[in-house]
């Protein structure tokens, strides 16, 4: 009796895991998501961020229009940050030559007294977009919740496996010997 | 050879979850050679078990029993995971070249697809271990055993 009590505690705490993990993971959104892999959309990409807009994929039902204020009803120091010729936002940047452009940000570094960019870039040694870390380091953390998820099924498998034998014996029971 | 389908068996089922995160165990190298080294294994697990195969697709629709073909149907869908699984793979490897395959289809597909098929299929695995638990305690030598009681 207490063999089967501390199996159904432990049975009871692996659901448990499961279930959080099976949350966390967002296991049943990333297991059907397939199934509603619309070809279209994914060619259209990641919708670029216009003018104004948020950056982002529109969610279904939300509200995307942004009406861009009347800068005459701005007050003078809000309006001064959309003067030209401020930050890589104001309208002429575009137009400023190349090297122009490395002396201001060789000018903003120094200012800022930020290192320069030494992150790298893919087929330089570095890691690209979308590419893993790779190395001699053993993470296991994200294991753990696909371990409880994968418990949680057998567990439940199980009990239900369990459930169906003693269903089936208990009718061939009462059907009796003699009438099956 | 009832060792050899259990330590197969265990060491599948390692491999598989440790697969579910690329970043988790020796980054994508790993995780893209071992991922097609599971499907030979898996390969393996069937021909271990092909007598068990032939028998039951030879009687699925006469004398089987009900156990044998819900365990036979669940395999069918592990077997269309894995085929998924590592065709998918395959289409996104980065560390091993599979370009001359020339699968066609996006990136984006192909990568929806491996992370579908995957969690698909363990949550198969579990239920496949689940079903075959008897068979695990019997190896383990928690449980006495008893012929026929596998399928």
């Amino acid at each position: 009796m207490v063999k089967k009590i501390s199996f159904s505690i432990l049975a009871l705490a692996i659901l448990a895991a499961g279930i959080y993990a099976f949350t966390r993971t967002n296991y049943w959104e990333r297991s059907i998501r397939i199934f509603s892999y619309d070809r279209n959309a994914a060619f259209n990409g990641r919708e670029g961020r216009g003018q104004g807009e948020p950056e982002g994929r529109r969610m279904p039902g939300e509200r995307r229009e942004f009406n861009r204020p009347d800068f005459s009803q701005l007050p003078d120091s809000v309006r001064a940050r959309f003067d030209p010729g401020r930050g890589r936002s104001g309208p002429d940047s575009g137009n400023i030559p190349d090297s122009l452009r490395q002396l201001q940000a060789d000018r903003n570094r120094q200012e800022s007294g930020r290192p320069p960019f030494e992150g790298g870039f893919r087929d330089g040694g570095g890691r690209g977009r979308g590419e893993f870390p790779g190395g001699s380091d053993i993470n296991l953390r994200n294991v753990k919740w696909f371990l409880a998820v994968f418990a949680m099924f057998t567990v439940m498998a199980i009990y239900l496996d369990k459930a169906i034998s003693l269903i089936r014996r208990k009718n061939k029971t009462a059907a009796g010997p003699g009438n099956s | 050879m009832n060792t050899i389908k259990f330590f197969l068996s265990l060491s599948m089922t390692i491999v598989m979850l440790l697969l579910m995160d690329p970043r988790s165990f020796y980054g994508l190298g790993f995780h893209e050679w071992a991922g097609l080294i599971i499907g030979i294994a898996f390969i393996l697990h069937k021909i271990l078990n092909w007598t068990w195969i032939k028998k039951v697709t030879i009687g699925f629709f006469g004398r089987c029993k009900p156990r044998a073909r819900i365990n036979y149907v669940l395999d069918v869908l592990l077997l269309a995971g894995i085929v998924l699984m590592i065709l998918s793979g395959i289409a996104i490897a980065r560390t091993i070249d599979f370009s001359w395959l020339n699968l066609g289809g996006s990136r984006m597909f192909w990568r929806i697809m491996h992370t579908s098929s995957s969690f698909i299929t363990l949550a198969l695995f579990g239920i496949h271990l689940g079903l075959h638990w008897k068979w695990v305690l019997m190896r383990l030598r928690i449980k006495k055993v008893t012929y026929g009681e596998e399928d």
